[in-house]
């Protein structure tokens, strides 16, 4: 079966830093996939690569077996990849209700009315527990309410595959701790296919799924989340020579 | 909603005018819903769509320039209709506006500052083409533009007369403000808003930023060309000064004190301040000016979303939930 997502010779070049450095990656369909690493391993510029923010130096991205490398970030959208950034990025001024129906359509303005309030937005705030703030400008949200939102935005997106950049980035252990069984939620059910970034090593273990751990722009390792922490190579590399990473 | 009731109080109050002031008021008010107009093509694009164009009169100048040119018959001598002209006043500034902005947005694209400075100097560049345009009257620009003809079917009826030019531009003014308000508050409006907000994001979501920002700035374009044209019907008169710098920055002035991110503010900022210059410089001479550029500061400074739409916010205030004070 053909990759659902499939990364052959990538390379990028910041200057004299390689950023990303011959990497080779493929997702199956369906999967949820957690990638760890240092900062400045690379992982950051492996999304911008992947949704075309940035151009690769060479190497070709597949999506579904179509070749997406160096398509405009908004024609990779429109394919059903959807992109959570670091910094919660919603539109502050909008409000709840608004940001979702924003994204639900798809960078096509086919019709002038303004559907906010439809069953499938009501299901993806009911998701996201938004509810009660449906109308709020979303400036006025929570940086967790903020992260959630982003998510739910991505829902509304209905892409088949997310990228999640750091998506617990500023939550408390509570909220950490929930928005991982949201993510395992729509994957399982949903039946999105899953990226996630994270060097949150709670957060990680949380997800339950297999992780890949990068360093230096390349794939170091791969394996359950057991095998990864008992590896000594990688740590050396992440946690530290001596130190069992703190729960 | 309370707003509504103010737009129909106000527009009410427009309609009311001519029977209370005289022909020269009626005039008068004439230029300045020309004018306000011209403010919402502004309000449009800086205000909704977050792109400050510095040179707004670029497009309101070509619409006057346009509308004469057809009107006055001088390329095609028997094709002289209005609605001809505005058609060609409403598109030239809408295609001038395509292939400004694709050169300016296009890539990584310009913005902010460096976007106000480019568009700032192509205004000055137009106004000194126009100045030694000798084809085009040059400095003393195009004198005996006809009025507007709102003749159908071959009959014609010549806008000479104050009062039935008031009552078709009040009109005109009138339909383009519904229609704006509708086009804000659609689906479109909610991509401008966004666009403003976080134009980086919207890429993520399928959107292509270029595309939108084609589309408002032709759109704002087109509404300042139509302005133009109206102007030029009205006065007679299209000169240098209609394309120019000074035109844009007060413009500029007339959105930021009314308030951009409200058409209704960024309308009546126009005829407000237009309205005061009268009086106000008959009161103070010269000092006027001065009074205008604190007007203005005190809006940037104090009022940010205008000393117009400060107040009618607060009394329009839609009810909707709002988060508690945290």
């Amino acid at each position: 079966m053909m990759p659902f997502l499939q990364i052959t010779d990538l390379d990028k070049t910041f200057g004299g830093l390689r950023a990303v450095d011959d990497f080779h990656m493929s997702l199956d369909a369906g999967s949820l996939t957690a990638i760890v690493g240092p900062n400045g391993c690379g992982k950051s510029t492996l999304f911008n690569l992947i949704t075309g923010a940035l151009t690769p130096d060479r190497g070709t991205i597949l999506f579904k077996g179509r070749d997406i490398t160096g398509l405009p970030p908004h024609k990779i959208a429109r394919l059903g990849i959807g992109r959570k950034f670091q910094v919660p990025a919603v539109f502050g001024e909008l409000s709840v209700r608004e940001n979702l129906a924003l994204p639900a359509m798809k960078g096509r303005i086919t019709s002038i009315r303004n559907d906010t309030n439809n069953a499938r937005t009501t299901a993806i705030l009911d998701q996201v527990l938004l509810t009660d703030k449906a109308d709020w400008k979303a400036e006025h949200l929570s940086h967790g309410e903020k992260q959630w939102l982003e998510i739910g935005m991505l829902l509304a997106q209905a892409p088949e595959l997310i990228l999640l950049d750091e998506p617990t980035a500023g939550m408390t252990a509570a909220e950490t701790a929930a928005t991982a069984a949201l993510i395992r939620q729509i994957n399982q059910t949903g039946g999105i296919t899953v990226l996630v970034i994270e060097h949150d090593i709670r957060f990680i273990e949380q997800l339950e799924c297999p992780l890949l751990v990068m360093a230096k722009g390349q794939i170091l390792k791969s394996g359950n989340f057991q095998s990864i922490r008992q590896d000594e190579q990688v740590q050396e590399l992440y946690f530290g020579r001596t130190e069992a990473p703190h729960a | 909603m309370g707003n509504n009731l103010v737009t129909v109080a106000i527009f009410a109050a427009l309609a009311a005018l001519p029977l209370f002031a005289g022909d020269y008021w009626t005039g008068q008010f004439t230029y300045y819903l020309i004018y306000g107009l011209f403010a919402l093509s502004l309000s449009l694009v800086w205000g909704y769509g977050g792109i400050l164009c510095l040179g707004q009169a670029i497009f309101f100048g070509t619409g006057g320039y346009l509308m004469a040119i057809v009107t006055k018959g001088m390329i095609f001598p028997d094709l002289t209709n209005s609605y001809l002209g505005l058609l060609v006043a409403i598109t030239g500034p809408a295609l001038l506006a395509l292939a400004l902005g694709w050169f300016l947005f296009a890539g990584r694209g310009i913005g902010g500052a460096y976007l106000a400075i480019v568009t700032l100097a192509i205004a000055v560049v137009l106004e000194r083409l126009m100045s030694n345009w000798y084809a085009l009257g040059g400095y003393n620009g195009l004198l005996d533009i006809p009025p507007l003809d709102i003749g159908l079917f071959g009959y014609s009826y010549e806008l000479w007369d104050a009062l039935p030019t008031y009552y078709v531009i009040l009109a005109i003014v009138v339909t383009l403000f519904l229609a704006l308000n509708i086009l804000t508050r659609s689906s479109f409006g909610l991509v401008l808003t966004a666009l403003r907000n976080h134009p980086d994001r919207l890429a993520f979501f399928g959107f292509s930023v270029l595309q939108i920002k084609l589309v408002v700035f032709a759109a704002s374009a087109a509404l300042a060309g139509l302005s133009g044209a109206l102007f030029v019907t009205v006065d007679g008169f299209v000169s240098p000064t209609l394309i120019g710098f000074s035109l844009s920055t007060e413009v500029l002035i007339w959105v930021a004190i009314g308030g951009k991110e409200m058409l209704l503010a960024a309308f009546l900022g126009a005829l407000l301040t237009r309205f005061s210059e009268g009086w106000l410089s008959e009161l103070f001479g010269d000092f006027w000016t001065l009074i205008l550029g604190l007007a203005f500061m005190a809006s940037v400074v104090l009022l940010p979303r205008g000393l117009i739409a400060t107040p009618l916010q607060a009394l329009t205030r839609r009810r909707r939930p709002t988060p508690p004070p945290s």
